[in-house]
């Protein structure tokens, strides 16, 4: 079993005395330790309920300081306590091993999850999932919901869907999942999982990628891993696994270039990386979704959409020499008049938007700037698009906002010529 | 008398011969040197271009954005700017052997000052072109920072930026030139003492109400948009 690899001595004699398994699914216990508890309860809740008869392990992601979560998860395998016992019967007494993985600081999420990678090919596990530490309503159910497809139903890879507010996840909704499914033909909507499954033999392709060392890929690998999983002809499928966390209260609210770094970073990045796969490809294979699909919920929320437009206006304005050297002529003008409009009259044409950010694309492909600069260059217009949906949705119903979103997508998908041009097209000189 | 004005004649043909017979064999080397120069500046031209095209040199000096400054000053792109360059310094180096072969003691002197002051005009061009391309990353980092975050002021912290970087590498430009070394060092303390200065006067003692006003104006606390905005994954 023991071959090459980069795993840690100390993970390996752990995994040498686990032997092979059927099941296995990764967390990380290092950044979440309020909710690693209930998560890894979810996880053991769902082995005793969903795969009576199999193998499994839990790996857990572990660095830096050790004190605080060890009373979650210092055994390696479990011991369930009485209640939970009785509660599952005599299948309580199985033993759900549990390895850990220790780094020396905390890992990224690349790391992490070459990590699981490598044990699952190691093990030579036919069904993985993993899970976010983060997420406070994973269930035993939901669990279950990302296994069962690949160990069942021979999918190799399992993406998620949501139920959430209709003005959460705005840009999954927006510029991710369009674009994405537009120009890879991957028809996945949350491209940027938070849980997801997958079988052994993506698990084995994915880590035999020469890619870890990239930093989209240390910071981001979801998307990598979905796109690639669709690129590469794996079956894939969506299934509803419940609620989205929402933001713990009183946080912060999002910060928006972060997540635009990471997310669109990384989207631009596949562009780039997988040109090959997507430039003659126009078909969209249809992904299926086994149950209920994604559901929108629409209770009242309070947004500062005046902030949002005041943000737009003035990012535009005082970007403007960047976005020149970003943006067509034709679309940057159509911009700069958008900025004069008022509050009230504004709308951002979703052709507009997705010219923009084919435009962005293509100049993050010929590096007219430096490309950390380019997406970050890109928060004001996303802004503007937000508060457009905002504004456009605030009495829409989930089924209004669905087709919407369908109709954006048939607009990415029209205009994909128009990338393919610009991506072809050599940097226009300007001065 | 005629005898005496043939054999001066004599003598300066004699002479001149002589000079053209000494002169026209260094002629000829330098002329060999140049043509042997012109030949090894451009094999070392192509060499390098192609070497730069394989580090992908003008990808990153796009990135850097020092590939925009080129462009605005109508210059060629960065790989072919330095093998221009070589080629140039190379040719010009081995003209600089070739004159010297001609033995003109008064050139000479001329020559080995101009090649012992090549260096410093290589490394001082350095130094602008690298001051302008971290000028300009920095200013454009900091516009963006500061955009994103709702600051008022992105602008001027990031003409600020720029502007401070330029003088440095100027500065440090002119004075590894050598050029009124004494006069730029006092004129850049000056400059920036001056600054300081001012903007402690201006803020501390001069206008207490008029400072406060500016900075909750442009420096104050960002208005984010952050809890009202909508979750976006």
């Amino acid at each position: 079993m023991v071959e090459d690899t980069f795993l840690a001595d100390d993970l390996v004699s752990q995994l040498i005395s686990v032997g092979e398994v059927d099941l296995l699914v990764g967390i990380s216990s290092h950044d979440s330790p309020s909710t690693i508890g209930s998560a890894i309860r979810a996880i053991e809740d769902s082995f005793q309920q969903h795969f009576v008869r199999q193998r499994v392990v839990i790996v857990l992601m572990d660095g830096g300081d050790k004190n605080e979560e060890d009373n979650v998860v210092s055994v390696e395998t479990s011991a369930p306590d009485e209640k939970r016992a009785r509660g599952h019967g005599i299948t309580a007494l199985r033993t759900i091993h549990r390895v850990r993985a220790n780094f020396a600081a905390p890992p990224t999420p690349g790391q992490g999850l070459r990590t699981i990678l490598a044990v699952a090919d190691l093990l030579r596990a036919q069904a993985c999932a993993v899970v976010s530490p983060a997420s406070t309503n994973l269930t035993a159910a939901s669990i279950g919901n990302l296994l069962t497809p690949v160990f069942k139903d021979k999918f190799d890879f399992v993406a998620p869907l949501y139920r959430r507010h209709k003005f959460q996840g705005l840009l999954m909704r927006n510029l991710l999942y369009p674009m994405s499914r537009a120009v890879f033909g991957c028809g996945i909507r949350e491209v940027f999982p938070s849980e997801w499954g997958f079988s052994g033999g993506l698990a084995s392709h994915c880590l035999n990628q020469n890619v870890w060392q990239e930093e989209a890929i240390r910071e981001q690998p979801e998307a990598w891993m979905t796109i690639s999983a669709n690129s590469a002809d794996f079956r894939c499928c969506q299934v509803f696994i419940g609620d989205k966390s929402p933001p713990k209260p009183g946080t912060p609210g999002p910060d928006i270039v972060e997540i635009l770094r990471q997310t669109v970073g990384t989207l631009f990045w596949c562009l780039e990386s997988q040109q090959s796969k997507w430039f003659e490809r126009d078909t969209v294979p249809a992904v299926p979704t086994l149950g209920p699909s994604q559901q929108l919920t629409s209770e009242p929320t309070e947004m500062d959409r005046h902030r949002i437009f005041e943000m737009f206006q003035s990012g535009v304005t005082t970007l403007e020499p960047i976005l020149s050297s970003i943006l067509d002529p034709e679309t940057h003008s159509e911009i700069k008049n958008m900025v004069t409009l008022e509050e009230g009259k504004f709308r951002f044409r979703s052709d507009l938007w997705v010219r923009t950010l084919y435009d962005f694309a293509a100049s993050y492909h010929h590096a007219v700037i430096n490309r950390d600069h380019l997406v970050q260059a890109l928060a004001p217009l996303y802004r503007g698009m937000t508060h457009s949906y905002l504004v456009e949705h605030a009495d829409s119903s989930p089924n209004e906002i669905e087709a919407a979103n369908e109709m954006l997508c048939g607009e990415f998908e029209l205009q994909k010529q128009y990338l393919r041009e610009r991506w072809k097209a050599k940097v226009e000189v300007k001065s | 008398m005629r005898d005496t004005i043939v054999q001066a004649l004599e003598q300066a043909y004699y002479n001149l011969v002589h000079m053209v017979g000494e002169f026209l064999p260094h002629f000829l080397v330098m002329l060999t040197i140049i043509l042997i120069g012109l030949v090894v500046a451009f094999v070392l031209k192509y060499i390098l271009r192609t070497l730069l095209r394989f580090t992908k040199l003008d990808r990153v000096s796009e990135e850097a954005g020092a590939s925009r400054v080129l462009r605005m000053a109508h210059l060629p792109s960065m790989s072919e700017l330095l093998s221009r360059s070589l080629f140039w310094v190379t040719w010009f180096g081995f003209m600089l052997v070739g004159l010297s072969v001609l033995g003109v003691s008064s050139l000479q002197e001329q020559i080995s000052r101009l090649l012992r002051f090549l260096p410093e005009v290589f490394v001082a061009i350095l130094i602008l072109f690298l001051g302008v391309a971290i000028a300009n990353f920095l200013s454009r980092a900091a516009l963006l920072a500061a955009v994103n975050a709702g600051y008022a002021s992105a602008r001027i912290l990031s003409w600020s930026i720029r502007f401070v970087i330029w003088i440095l590498a100027i500065t440090m430009t002119l004075e590894e030139l050598g050029l009124a070394r004494q006069t730029v060092i006092a004129a850049f303390s000056i400059v920036f003492g001056a600054t300081m200065l001012g903007l402690a006067i201006a803020f501390g003692l001069g206008g207490q109400d008029l400072a406060r006003k500016f900075l909750e104006k442009y420096l104050g606390e960002p208005k984010k948009a952050t809890d009202k905005e909508p979750q976006p994954l």
